[in-house]
């Protein structure tokens, strides 16, 4: 299964920095596949994220694989991963760390928590209460951690992969919207095609493939990719383009929040990485287009009247994409 | 706005300062325009709807007619009463009798000057609606035209060039205030540079751009009509064939010749020309020739100025004459007054063999009319040659039926009154060949039954001018003479034309003859075959009728009248005789028509030309040259047609021009994807703003330029060109036009794609391929993307930034 990227149609346009990311992505494409079959759209995200450095959050219903996804992506990078299970007992110092009082050297040591990764799978991240929750804003906004009246920073690169189920499941607390502002994107992974689910039954009977996947790339590998997606151009009129597309969010009476300015700024750096991950060097109107929904529709709250016809925010970000012209000739 | 339409319409007041006298014409025109545009300019201050200016315009003209014309009469100079009223319809009046009969320049009397005032109120009305109410300052240049033409019809001398500058100069204007209230409405220019002297620049060469652009269309107009030859003779003696034109009825009127004819005879005093001849018995001098009557009127069939009719050396023979005779040549040389108004046709003695004058003449092959389509020069000097050929009577009366005769001239229009075709049969009963129906006619005329008078008494409303000339008082004066003669000798099956010129005038002392404005006049010419046409005299002489008019010997009848001509031609005269009568017959059934033609003949006594006229549904079975203004007509309207194929055509070549001329990557494809487009919205495709090019490109190719009905999957980049109806050439065509334009818009450094050119047209021709060919016919004739409301533009999306 070909992504279908066209960089080879464009006959010497490609850039080499690009180059090179497009040719990471696609190992690390084809590692995760042997483990999720048939998601393109959705590793195609998840690699996106990784590579604008965000954080992403997988929401679905039980059993789709989305654990199975992270999991995946955090062995095929060679990097620390770590693992947290959120339970509703789960307590903020369980994620972030804790002081011990050492009785020998009568002092106390800091025991790093599981945040002390490149990746962290935050597994049913909706099952804590809002409190542990919380003890993740930092961190996932400004790469360090604060206890005890000091900061530690994170390592680069740092991603939270999170998975959680809609907030409608029994057992689940809905997340902060300062929580949801912080994941670049949500995806969902959806149901396999009938053909991978056979294929699935095959690869999974004798034993887990994830067992088998080997690291395709280091962690110092995404961060020199990472730093190149930061170059990749973005035009002044879609620079403009996104702001109108943020602010028609705001000003949509349908919604009764709007995104906020962290989402444009996600929504740059996405578009970036997309565009990398497509072989340009630039960002065009369609990565714009493609990431509207998964990077802005989560931050959204519907208004009343939206609730009552039943848009969902991903319809209404879909309208106004649909909407809104694109930047033309200079 | 308001004011800028003003500024437009007092620039084109300057195009009637050649039709009026007086150095005060324009003041009161000025006045209520200047209201006009204020009550509007004022109103729409307010930001109210626009709906009421017309009335609150009407309500300021009307509250200042008053005080300017008949503020004497009015109760505190501006009250409108029912006696201010009567006396601005009488003012009204004066002003159109000055109008209709002077030749212009007109005197600015009160009349004159309130139908100025009001036409150019009327104007600013209408520019102000259009430019103002419906934002179309465009369509002023109609009104502007109207006004125009007016002088163009009127003044034969054509636009002095400074009010034509003054007039383009104001649409101009109207036009850039107008793109400049756009361009304001948009908000704050952004500046192009940063410093002042940078943006100074760029004003001076924007402005000299707008400038370069302007000058050459008023270029363009001035010269593209020029070069469409047939355009400008038509157009040109069409005008002075001169039936009425104008607005309103009878406001202007050019100088139709027998209009001219009835001018000239009330200054008779004054000398038109001189000449010096070698005979003793000049003929008359003939100028124009109407061979058409319209039930109507006598007009003339528009002539030709084309290069064969240009007169060099030897004048074509005469229809009828055999071969070029070598009887006596009589040089004639004539001497046009210098205080003559310009003459565009000459006054020339039948039949001339050359003419030598200065400057482009044509001769028109079957009147024998000689012309000019530039201005005459006044004072004109000319030399003309004539072959003294007088048929004697005996001639005349042995000729037979015309046979040789290029157009019909014995149409009578249908509906005439079957009064006179009875006269006509009564008085040549027993007349047996055509002469003799003509000397019976001419007999009929001048045998003391009819009075000559220049100033006949006005004919009764309901009345046919021909019955009532005829049958009735008979009185009139050459051209109802004339008329009527060629009337009742095309009934009596002869061949027959009016001629409209001089007559030969008074000898003076130093053998020169003098022709005065007096001596203009009007006669038949009728036709007689081997003889062609000859003149025939039914108007009065001496000095009770036209003073210096004779009767030509041949026309008073032959000695041996009737007693030789049974023998001679027993057969042939029946048979006009015969056509004449069954054309009677079709012309209308002799028993309807007498109580349907009065009412139908209702013209104003002051019309000059009525006099002539007779009643009738004007419906002419044919002339000769109808076809010409047929083809004409559905040239120009196969031009109209074709118009928007030809501009489409003209701007996907310069494009086409543009890809190949080499100009940086970015701009070539914006070029091609612009071409694109409006070939997609030609070919009735839909094209929104919202697609970005590869989405387009990829609609393009899944469902052709025909609107989509599918919704593609939302999210997710089109990658490679999807299958779909066109065929993949095409599909990767569209592609790489769309990789093309993406980068023009948004790289850094945008690619320079190789064979944008040849991609364009492939796709180009697989998306005609794939739509019906009715859609690609319309594309052809009717291509959209001309229409600006067919271009696609932004929904407003509330909150962007993107102006």
């Amino acid at each position: 299964m070909s992504l279908g990227t066209h960089h080879g149609d464009r006959g010497g346009g490609v850039r080499e920095d690009v180059g090179e990311v497009v040719a990471v992505a696609d190992r690390v494409r084809g590692a995760i596949e042997t483990v999720i079959e048939g998601k393109p759209e959705v590793l195609r995200l998840a690699l996106t994220v990784l590579l604008a450095e965000g954080h992403l959050l997988i929401e679905d219903v039980p059993g789709v694989g989305k654990t199975m996804l992270a999991k995946a992506l955090g062995r095929a990078v060679d990097c620390s991963v770590q693992r947290v299970q959120f339970t509703p007992d789960l307590l903020p110092s369980d994620i972030t760390g804790v002081s011990v009082y050492h009785q020998d050297r009568r002092e106390f040591e800091f025991n790093p928590g599981p945040v002390f990764a490149n990746i962290v799978l935050g597994d049913e991240i909706n099952r804590a209460s809002p409190k542990t929750q919380a003890a993740l804003l930092e961190c996932m906004a400004e790469r360090q951690v604060s206890v005890d009246g000091r900061t530690r920073a994170l390592e680069r690169p740092f991603m939270v992969v999170a998975t959680q189920n809609p907030a409608d499941m029994e057992g689940t607390y809905a997340l902060p919207e300062a929580q949801r502002d912080r994941f670049m994107a949500r995806v969902s992974v959806g149901y396999p095609a009938p053909q991978s689910e056979l294929d699935m039954i095959d690869s999974h009977s004798s034993r887990s493939p994830l067992e088998d996947l080997v690291p395709v790339t280091s962690a110092a590998q995404v961060r020199d990719l990472a730093d190149r997606v930061r170059s990749v151009h973005v035009a002044p009129g879609m620079r403009r383009y996104v702001v109108d597309l943020v602010n028609a969010t705001r000003t949509s009476p349908e919604l009764r929040l709007g995104a906020s300015p962290r989402a444009t700024l996600h929504l740059v750096q996405a578009a970036r990485a997309y565009a990398a991950l497509d072989g340009r060097h630039y960002v065009v109107p369609d990565d714009v287009q493609a990431l509207a929904v998964p990077v802005l529709a989560h931050r959204l709250l519907p208004g009343p009247e939206a609730q009552m016809e039943n848009l969902s925010p991903e319809q209404i970000v879909a309208k106004l994409v649909a909407r809104l012209p694109v930047p033309g000739p200079q | 706005m308001p004011l800028g339409s003003l500024a437009c319409m007092l620039m084109a007041l300057p195009l009637l300062g050649s039709l009026v006298r007086g150095g005060t014409w324009w003041v009161p025109a000025f006045v209520m325009m200047v209201a006009v545009a204020g009550v509007s300019a004022l109103y729409r201050l307010s930001g109210w709807n626009a709906f009421p200016v017309p009335f609150l315009q009407a309500f300021a003209a009307a509250f200042l007619v008053t005080p300017l014309f008949a503020g004497h009469i009015a109760p505190l100079g501006l009250l409108p009463t029912d006696r201010v009223l009567a006396h601005l319809v009488m003012v009204f009046e004066q002003g159109a009798n000055t109008v209709n009969g002077n030749a212009p320049p007109v005197s600015s009397s009160a009349g004159v000057m309130l139908i100025i005032a009001l036409a150019f109120t009327v104007l600013t009305f209408a520019a102000d609606f259009l430019a103002v109410t419906a934002r179309c300052p465009g369509m002023v240049g109609c009104l502007l035209l109207a006004l125009v033409s007016v002088p163009l019809l009127v003044d034969g001398s054509g636009l002095g060039w400074l009010p034509a500058a003054a007039c383009a100069i104001g649409f101009l204007m109207l036009l850039a205030m107008d793109m400049w209230v756009r361009g304001h409405e948009w908000g704050t220019r952004v500046a192009g540079g940063h410093g002042s002297r940078e943006r100074v620049l760029g004003a001076v060469r924007s402005g000299v751009a707008v400038s370069l652009a302007s000058a050459v269309a008023v270029l363009l107009a001035l010269t593209v009509p020029l070069a469409l030859p047939s355009l400008r003779t038509d157009a040109l003696h069409t005008m002075a064939d001169g039936t009425y034109v104008g607005t309103g009825g009878d406001l202007i009127t050019t100088t139709h010749p027998l209009v001219s004819l009835r001018r000239e005879l009330a200054f008779s005093d004054r000398t038109v020309l001189t000449y010096r001849t070698d005979t003793d018995q000049p003929d008359y001098l003939r100028t124009y020739v109407l061979d058409e009557f319209d039930g109507v009127n006598w007009t003339m069939t528009p002539v030709n100025a084309s290069a064969d009719s240009r007169v060099a050396g030897e004048l074509p023979l005469p229809t009828g004459w055999g071969s070029a005779p070598s009887e006596d040549v009589v040089t004639t040389r004539i001497s046009l007054d210098s205080e003559t108004p310009r003459m565009d046709f000459l006054p020339l003695p039948y039949w001339a063999r050359a003419v030598r004058a200065t400057g482009e003449w044509y001769v028109d092959p079957r009147s024998h009319v000689v012309f000019t389509t530039d201005s005459a020069p006044t004072g004109l000097n000319f030399t003309v040659e004539t072959v003294d050929r007088v048929p004697t009577a005996e001639e005349l009366a042995d000729t037979g039926n015309p046979r040789s005769l290029p157009g019909d001239y014995r149409n009578l229009p249908r509906g005439l009154d079957p009064r006179v075709q009875e006269l006509t049969d009564s008085l040549t009963e027993g007349a047996q060949t055509p002469y003799e129906r003509a000397v019976a006619l001419q007999e009929y005329f001048t045998g003391g039954a009819f009075t000559y008078d220049l100033d006949p008494p006005a004919v009764p409303d309901g009345t046919d001018p021909l019955v009532h000339f005829l049958l009735g008082d008979r009185v009139g004066y050459c051209e109802q003479f004339a008329g009527a003669m060629t009337v009742m000798a095309r009934q009596a099956g002869v061949p027959a034309r009016v001629a409209v010129g001089y007559t030969a005038g008074e000898r003076m002392g130093d053998g020169r003859w003098a022709v005065s404005s007096g001596d203009a006049h009007a006669w038949p010419e009728l036709y007689f075959e081997g003889a062609g046409w000859v003149r025939f005299e039914p108007t009065p002489a001496a000095a009770d009728g036209q003073g210096s008019a004779s009767v030509p010997d041949y026309s008073r009848g032959s000695e041996e009248d009737g007693a030789d001509a049974p023998g001679t031609v027993p057969e042939e005269p029946e048979a006009p005789a015969d056509e004449a009568s069954e054309r009677s017959e079709e012309g209308g059934a002799p028993g309807e028509e007498p109580s349907r033609a009065p009412e139908e003949s209702e013209e104003p006594e002051d019309e000059p030309t009525s006099s002539v006229a007779a009643p009738g549904d004007g419906s002419r079975t044919g002339t000769g040259l109808a076809w010409l203004p047929v083809a004409g007509a559905a040239a120009v309207g196969l031009l109209l047609l074709a118009l928007p194929a030809l501009v489409r055509a003209l701007v996907r070549w310069s494009r086409t021009a543009a890809l190949s001329a080499g100009a940086a990557g970015a701009s070539q494809a914006h070029t091609a994807w612009r071409e694109l487009r409006d070939t997609c919205l030609d070919l009735g495709g839909t094209w929104t703003l919202t697609e970005s090019p590869r989405a387009a490109a990829g609609r393009l190719a899944r469902s052709g330029a025909a609107p989509e009905t599918a919704e593609p999957e939302p999210g997710g980049l089109m990658s490679g060109a999807p299958p779909g109806p066109v065929s993949p050439e095409t599909a990767e065509a569209l592609w790489r036009l769309a990789l093309a334009e993406e980068s023009a818009r948004y790289a850094p450094s945008p690619d320079s794609p190789e064979g944008l050119r040849e991609d364009l047209r492939t796709a180009l021709a697989g998306l005609a391929a794939v739509v019906g060919p009715g859609a690609r016919v319309r594309a052809v004739l009717l291509p959209r993307s001309l229409a600006p409301w067919r271009r696609p533009r932004p929904a407003p999306v509330p909150g962007t930034v993107t102006p």
